[in-house]
């Protein structure tokens, strides 16, 4: 029997063990998971529904726990590999032999290194933990004001949710000109923002973050933003950027790719044959992705690997990276990366300001025939539509796929 | 079809006029100016059954031209000879009536509204029943310094764009043209074409800022740029010095010929000497009457004025109004269309080329092959303005739908590129490859599949494929599809 070791517990590790439990009829394999948190995997993307007030429970992915094939360790935290005894470190000083090791550390949140930015009262946002401990800010007192730091997807999603749900007077803010400037375009952006003004969320956009104010008891107060002005506020959430969690490469000797992550070939494995990495914490040939289908296409793609039937998966929509964000009165979707279009691609946009602003933006290959990518605002019912046609040729005028 | 009065059948006309506002087809009528719109004012009244003198004045020494042309003239793509406009009086359609007296070289120094003669400057007196003032616009120069003379006289290479004589001023290799409006950008393509160097000076961030909203800026900018010609634009000129001239940035551009095209005023002095109403032009009404109803004014001399299709529209409805007809129903003016004649580019402006706050708005952009579309529509789906680079087809169309005022096609992309629209009829099903849940890349034939396999309801669904658990935004999609599964089933 095979020992692996799977380093990390989030959703990229539980598809892993999922996938390679549900394939491995002969039991070829026997998994220890080592989990840093005390929690028991959970759906992270759905953190925004715990600020929302939705039981932790609910978070919880399926327990493979009844398995005796699998042991899951939470609170545990690897500390080092021993790459030529095939053993992993803990912090704890165990040593855990390996046949096959995993890294699924994931990423860590960016906290600027600004000023103030370590005051109590500032807060990432990436673990339950780190939810639970916002919630319980918003919760505590009376009139409070949050500034959330970054306008992306995130930013937008608990901006709202401290809002609508925690009633906390809410600021945003988006050092880029507009927000969700990954996603969108200046109009569409232009439109989101028009909305979330009139829900009652503040937005700051084209400005940075100077600095967080503190009080003499070590709290923060309110910030600083590069023109200056200054927004009162108890509570500071950062939710701008992550880094990959890559820190086990430098002592264990593993590359790493220009811009982080555990180097990776296009199986996910390292140049240490024994040796894989999959999800945020991985740079397949150097590109990082940061979403969960990606993820799961990696963890589906070692299980093959892991028990030499390693047909790839099927293959990632051409529509990926794609993004959503519901919000009351606002939908938002990008699909298939509207801003890496090639120079001769063609634009198409459709904007209907009354009565509820509506705004689409098709990208086309240069004889305008198939849909590459597309930012879609107030169009609901055409985003699974468009989705599936990314990449393939318009069946209809673009007008009615957009109703 | 009208009636038009005409030779014959003018008898009852004639008595239709009134004599204190000279109208009537055997009134005396004079004309001042000979540019297209006083041209056409001439040609309208014989056209229209007016029998009477008609005389009109030409400064210039004629033949009367269509001036808006002028640039062509500057890289020999069309010939002085193809400017012309029609003989007044070998008018096709128009047998048997009186000549029209033109007098080129022959301006109005005078009106004597009391006595209605008009003195000439070779002169003479024009008696009139109605006087029809076409003094058109002078070139507007900027005020510069170093531009004139103390005595008030532009310096040496300095000119306008007005007339023939103007065209004929520009001399010498460097060529700067002060002014990105329809006439600048025109001039300065044609002379660049005939081999001058030539820079364009503007102040807007692109050429015709005015009417052109940024996308179709970007690709004017980039034709005038691949054509050769310099630009500089966001730029104001400062001082001019012989050969040289500074802008506000302190840069110098040398120059053998300043091409000002910094847009035209209202030729004016003699209404006013005359003591009619005039504003920045003279005031006119409807049917173009000045403050004397034996004075009408019409084109660039009048307020209100504009275009000139606002001339034209003018000049028909004076010409109706003097020959006793009804009131064009005329919509050129308010439908204009505007069209840069730049050989090698289509550009075309319908409308004001924004339109309306609430309308909803289509682009199109080809970067790489110089496309370009910003369409407005109303609530009908009808065309309110349009802004069109490079798809002449396109251009064609729209400017069809616009003068027709009726809506569009539903394929507005099919419209833009000048194909068949795609079918129409239901919409496409989602094909079986088409991924549903984005997170778990879980395709809807793996939804059909699990379906088939006995996963009769979305929570079964669900567990089958694990659709919705992740970001859980496909949570509505999953449950129509299982309707449809559920109605294909039964």
């Amino acid at each position: 029997m095979n020992r692996l070791l799977v380093i990390g517990n989030g959703m990229t590790a539980h598809r892993l063990v999922e996938e390679l439990r549900s394939r491995d009829r002969g039991n070829r394999w026997r998994i220890t998971v080592l989990g840093e948190e005390q929690h028991d995997a959970y759906n992270r993307i759905a953190l925004t529904d715990r600020l929302r007030g939705v039981p932790e429970a609910k978070l919880t992915l399926r327990a493979l726990d009844e398995d005796p094939m699998l042991e899951v360790r939470t609170s545990t935290r690897a500390a080092g590999i021993d790459r030529p005894a095939h053993e992993v470190v803990t912090a704890g000083g165990e040593r855990i032999p390996y046949d096959a090791l995993v890294l699924a550390t994931g990423a860590t949140p960016a906290r600027p290194p600004l000023p103030g930015a370590e005051a109590r009262g500032c807060h990432v946002y990436r673990t339950l933990d780190d939810v639970n401990a916002i919630r319980e800010a918003a919760e505590s007192g009376g009139d409070r004001t949050a500034v959330v730091v970054g306008g992306g997807l995130l930013g937008l999603e608990t901006a709202e949710a401290l809002h609508r749900h925690l009633r906390v007077r809410t600021h945003v803010v988006e050092a880029a000109r507009h927000l969700m400037p990954t996603q969108l375009d200046g109009a569409a952006a232009e439109l989101l923002a028009t909305s979330l003004n009139e829900t009652g969320i503040r937005l700051n956009e084209g400005k940075g973050l100077l600095s967080v104010e503190t009080n003499r008891s070590g709290e923060a107060t309110g910030i600083t933003l590069t023109d200056e002005t200054s927004i009162r506020a108890d509570l500071v959430v950062f939710t701008a950027g992550t880094r990959p969690r890559d820190d086990l490469a430098a002592d264990a000797d593993l590359p790493r790719g220009d811009r982080g992550g555990y180097l990776v070939n296009e199986d996910c494995r390292t140049p240490d044959p024994a040796i894989w990495a999959i999800g945020d914490c991985a740079a397949i040939h150097g590109t990082r992705t940061g979403t969960a289908a990606p993820g799961y296409h990696m963890a589906a793609t070692v299980a093959g690997h892991l028990l030499n039937t390693p047909e790839p998966p099927p293959p990632l929509s051409p529509a990926e990276p794609s993004t959503v964000l519901k919000l009351p009165g606002v939908d938002v979707a990008s699909m298939g990366n509207p801003h890496a279009k090639p120079a001769d691609a063609i634009e198409l946009t459709y904007t209907h300001p009354a009565p509820t602003p509506r705004y689409a933006k098709l990208i086309l290959d240069p004889e305008a025939n198939t849909l590459q990518a597309a930012i879609l605002l107030g169009h609901p019912t055409a985003y699974p539509r468009l989705h599936a046609l990314i990449g393939q040729e318009l069946p209809a005028p673009a007008e009615q796929l957009l109703t | 079809m009208r009636l038009r009065r005409r030779g014959g059948t003018a008898g009852t006309a004639g008595t239709a006029g009134d004599a204190t506002t000279g109208t009537g087809t055997r009134a005396r009528i004079v004309v001042v100016g000979g540019g297209p719109v006083g041209h056409r004012v001439a040609e309208r009244l014989r056209h229209h059954g007016h029998e009477g003198p008609v005389t009109l004045l030409d400064a210039e020494p004629g033949p009367a031209y269509h001036r808006v042309l002028l640039p062509a003239l500057l890289d020999g793509s069309l010939t002085p000879a193809d400017l012309h406009l029609p003989d007044l009086n070998r008018l096709p359609g128009v047998p048997g009536m009186p000549d029209v007296t033109v007098r080129h070289g022959v301006s109005a120094a005078g009106i004597d509204r009391r006595r209605q003669e008009v003195r000439t400057t070779e002169h003479d007196r024009l008696p009139y029943d109605t006087l029809v003032l076409a003094t058109g616009a002078r070139p507007h120069l900027p005020p510069v310094p170093g531009l004139r003379h103390a005595s008030g006289w532009l310096i040496d290479g300095v000119t306008g764009l007005r007339s023939r004589t103007d065209c004929a001023r520009v001399r010498g290799e460097e060529i700067v043209v002060l002014g990105g409006g329809p006439l600048g950008v025109e001039a300065a393509a044609a002379l660049r074409r005939a081999g001058r160097r030539v820079t364009l000076v503007h102040p807007g961030p692109y050429p015709l800022d005015d009417r052109l909203d940024a996308g179709a800026g970007e690709v004017l900018t980039r034709h005038l740029a691949g054509l050769g010609v310099g630009l500089e634009l966001g730029r104001i000129a400062a001082e001019v010095r012989p050969g040289k001239l500074a802008l506000d940035d302190e840069w110098l551009l040398p120059w053998d010929t300043l091409l000002c095209c910094t847009g035209v005023r209202p030729r004016t002095r003699l209404a006013e000497a005359a003591g009619l109403a005039v504003r920045s032009g003279v005031l006119v009404d409807a049917e173009g009457r000045t403050s004397d109803p034996a004075v009408r004014a019409v084109g660039d001399c009048a307020e209100p004025g504009g275009s000139l299709y606002d001339g034209w529209e003018q000049a028909e409805r004076v010409a109706r109004s003097l020959t006793g007809g009804s009131a064009p129903h005329g919509t050129a003016a308010r439908r204009p269309v505007f069209r840069l004649r730049v050989p090698g580019l289509t550009l075309g402006v319908l409308g004001d080329g924004k339109g309306e706050a609430g309308d909803e708005i289509v682009t199109y952009r080809d970067a790489a092959r110089g496309r370009y579309a910003r369409i407005s529509l109303d609530a009908e789906g009808r065309l309110r303005a349009a802004v069109v680079t490079g798809l002449p087809q396109a251009l064609a169309t729209l400017t069809q739908l616009y003068a027709a005022d009726t809506p569009l096609p539903e394929s507005r992309l099919a419209l833009l590129l000048g194909r068949p629209a795609p079918r129409g009829g239901p919409l496409p099903e989602l094909p079986p490859e088409a991924v549903v849940c984005r997170c778990n890349n879980v395709t809807k034939g793996a939804l059909a599949s699990a379906w088939e396999e006995g996963a009769r309801t979305q929570e079964a669904l669900v567990e089958a494929t694990r659709a919705t658990t992740g970001c859980g935004s496909c949570t509505d999609d999953i449950k129509v599809l299982c309707r449809e599964f559920a109605e294909v089933g039964s």
